[in-house]
């Protein structure tokens, strides 16, 4: 005799365990496009009227909205790539990200998937080609599906090396 | 060692000096009615000679900074020298004067952080008789130690050409701490809005020195240094927060807001044994209090115990801009910003003094057309030359000359941006200028760059790093629509700012070429027809001469 509440919590627990890998897949993606700095790739995984934010845990605790980067929509997020890739000036660099620690959180109102995970930006200069923290933090996500595809209506980037070494010059 | 002839007697007259060389040592020699003396002949401040001085009686003048030395003893009269001249023992025979080197070591009057003669091959401004040409020239202490000595020379003789020491030195930054950030100055640490209610405090610094910024009880703001009076703790750990007393957490001493020590764990001992000396006055031990002064919702502090009014500090034109920004409405704060840049705090004032790299560090303007050499602007000094406004008015002539395109390589024509309305400009202040960037001496910027305001505090750590620290700002009365326009615009700057990074990253340039390639100089030429101060023109460099002409005269070099 099958025992049907066991085959329901492994049902449950297989779809979790897909969501999961749903979204590591995802992580692991973005880490990549952003490390090899294929900013066209990143503006990409956003929904039209996606938030984007990088700010400090200081602020976010206080409650206030100031980011290094803010972005209201996809349009902002295109901008910033933009403007990064065609525009500015700033020395050339490796940047290699990690996430991991990934939370799935449960589902909101309107189906958008709540996670969050922690992230690692470590980054090499080429004058003194060490490798040093960038950044460190916190990934606050909402995910949302665009067809079959998932994509990010929400990362807010909350960094906890208030100290940030001299400037970000890539999105995180 | 031996006694050795270094000129006759015929040759030297009383009110005179007569530079002599013996042994690559620069000698001077003085005849005061029938005595003759023998000093040094290079001034102990910085690389002159004293042969080209001036002899008033029985003292010599420095020519170059008039240092004034006693011809007798070699003891500093007047300054800017600290320390006295050596003097040698002399002798006159058969009409010869002789002197004795390796003579009398005079009195130390302060730490030698002394002189270096300058590189071989090096700028020299001192005339052709100077100089024993050696690189280091060692001096030997009464026991026995040498130590190396460093001169500051200035190449040149005006403020085209900078020479690194001033970037990289380290005496040079220890001496700016005191005389600049503790000398006569007003330095910017909060805004009222950080600490409305009594009991608030902010952590903030003059300089590299922590201090803790408090509202008290009678809504006085006051500002005192972050360390114990007992043994130096850095008591104040948290970056702001509400509290009734300070407490330090070693051994629990006890300070009102105000710095006032109010109490000591155990002051009298337990059963008779013990506790504090019977005489100790707890009020001669309060927490090291500054000098506060407040205008328009912004807090500054001094180490000076007479500073003047701040309206004084700043001149009449910078107070102007400064009230144009803080125009009286209530402060918001919207959020801070800390980063750490890897070069000298100055080439942050610079940098903002320098309206010559906006359109051609920052592409990105020019790019979307949004800033061309041709705009109204202004690079404005105070009558000081320590403060400065950069002030541009944002046009809606939209062509640029083919020839200001030329020389702008970077502009590419037709380029939009999605998002523009982030490039809006809301009519808000009363001001001819839509962006002025506004340098206060010493460690205080303030941005109005269109709606995205902040202010920039400057925190030395050494001469290779400073911190800087931003508060951004809005204002009571703005809508949400108007703080998210703020929050919009406010990916200009910043340490991820289209604009703020790549100054950034030029200032980590700009050190990390002195620090590899030492010993090199600056050139700020540009506009000759300004000597030093307010330029109309962006491609000046005035307003850097400016700067550099108030710092030489507060640091004496």
């Amino acid at each position: 005799m099958l025992d049907l509440r066991q085959a329901a919590t492994n049902d449950r627990r297989l779809e979790a365990l897909l969501l999961h890998y749903e979204v590591e897949t995802f992580n692991t993606a973005y880490a990549a496009a952003l490390d090899e700095q294929r900013l066209t790739d990143w503006v990409e995984m956003f929904t039209d009227d996606a938030f984007y934010v990088v700010i400090s845990r200081e602020n976010a605790d206080r409650g206030m909205p100031v980011g290094l980067i803010y972005c209201e929509n996809k349009g902002m997020i295109y901008d910033r790539a933009f403007a990064l890739d065609k525009t500015a000036m700033f020395a050339p660099r490796y940047l290699r990200h990690i996430i991991g620690n990934l939370q799935l959180l449960g589902e909101d109102q309107n189906g958008d998937i709540r996670a969050r995970a922690n992230y690692v930006v470590l980054q090499v200069l080429f004058d003194r080609p060490d490798a040093k923290l960038h950044q460190v933090g916190v990934y606050h996500d909402k995910f949302r599906r665009v067809g079959d595809v998932l994509k990010l209506a929400e990362r807010r980037c909350v960094y906890d090396n208030l100290l940030v070494d001299n400037a970000l010059c890539l999105p995180v | 060692m031996a006694w050795q002839k270094v000129a006759s007697l015929d040759a030297l007259h009383a009110g005179e000096v007569l530079g002599v060389e013996v042994d690559g040592t620069t000698i001077a020699l003085f005849r005061i009615g029938d005595e003759v003396h023998a000093t040094d002949g290079i001034c102990t401040h910085a690389y002159a000679a004293l042969a080209d001085g001036f002899v008033e009686g029985d003292a010599i003048e420095c020519p170059l900074h008039q240092a004034l030395f006693d011809i007798r003893t070699g003891k500093v009269l007047a300054g800017p020298a600290t320390e006295s001249l050596r003097v040698y023992p002399v002798k006159v025979a058969a009409g010869d004067v002789l002197v004795e080197l390796g003579g009398t070591e005079p009195a130390r009057e302060a730490p030698a952080a002394t002189a270096m003669a300058p590189r071989d091959g090096g700028p020299k401004s001192a005339s052709p008789r100077t100089g024993n040409g050696a690189p280091e020239s060692p001096d030997m202490t009464g026991n026995g130690a040498a130590i190396t000595t460093r001169q500051y020379v200035w190449p040149g003789n005006d403020l085209t050409v900078i020479p690194d020491w001033v970037y990289t030195d380290q005496y040079v930054y220890e001496r700016e701490v005191e005389k600049i950030f503790h000398g006569r100055t007003w330095n910017y640490v909060a805004l009222e809005a950080e600490v409305p209610d009594a009991g608030d405090f902010i952590r903030s610094n003059v300089g590299p020195t922590p201090v803790v910024v408090a509202r008290a009880e009678d809504g006085s703001i006051n500002v005192v240094e972050n360390r114990c009076r007992h043994r130096a703790a850095e008591f104040c750990r948290e970056l702001s927060g509400t509290a009734k007393e300070f407490v330090c957490p070693y051994h629990q001493w006890t300070y009102d807001l105000k710095g006032k020590l109010i109490g000591i764990p155990f002051r009298r001992g337990i059963a008779g044994k013990g506790g504090m000396p019977a005489d100790f006055k707890a009020e001669e031990h309060s927490l090291r209090r500054l000098n506060v002064t407040t205008h328009r919702g912004v807090v500054f502090a001094s180490y000076a115990p007479n500073m003047e009014p701040l309206a004084d500090y700043l001149g009449p034109e910078v107070l102007r801009e400064f009230e144009a920004t803080f125009d009286g409405r209530k402060l918001t704060v919207l959020g801070h910003y800390r980063h750490s840049l890897p070069g000298n705090w100055k080439l942050y004032h610079e940098n903002l003094k320098d309206p010559y790299h906006a359109t051609l560090l920052h592409t990105f303007l020019v790019t979307f057309g949004l800033l061309v050499a041709g705009n109204r602007s202004l690079m404005l000094t105070d009558k000081s030359g320590r403060h400065g406004v950069m002030a541009s008015a944002k046009s809606d002539v939209k062509s640029v000359t083919s020839d200001a395109k030329k020389e702008m390589r970077n502009f590419k024509e037709g380029m939009t941006l999605r998002e523009p309305r982030f490039m809006d400009f809301i009519e808000e202040f009363d001001s001819p200028w839509s962006v002025t960037m506004a340098t206060i001496w010493p460690n205080l910027i303030v941005q109005r760059e269109m709606n995205t305001l902040g202010i920039r505090q400057i925190v030395p750590t050494g001469p290779h790093e400073f911190i800087m620290k931003w508060t951004m700002f809005g204002f009571e009365g703005d809508d949400e629509e108007m703080t998210r326009h703020r929050l919009r615009q406010g990916n200009l700057m910043g340490p991820a700012g289209f604009l703020g990074l790549e100054d950034n990253e030029a200032i980590k340039f700009v050190q990390d070429g002195m620090q590899r390639v030492p010993d090199g100089e600056h050139l700020v030429k540009l506009d000759p027809a300004t000597e030093a101060g307010t330029a109309d023109t962006l491609i000046s460099e005035a307003a850097i001469r400016a700067m550099y002409k108030h710092w030489r005269q507060e640091m004496g070099l």
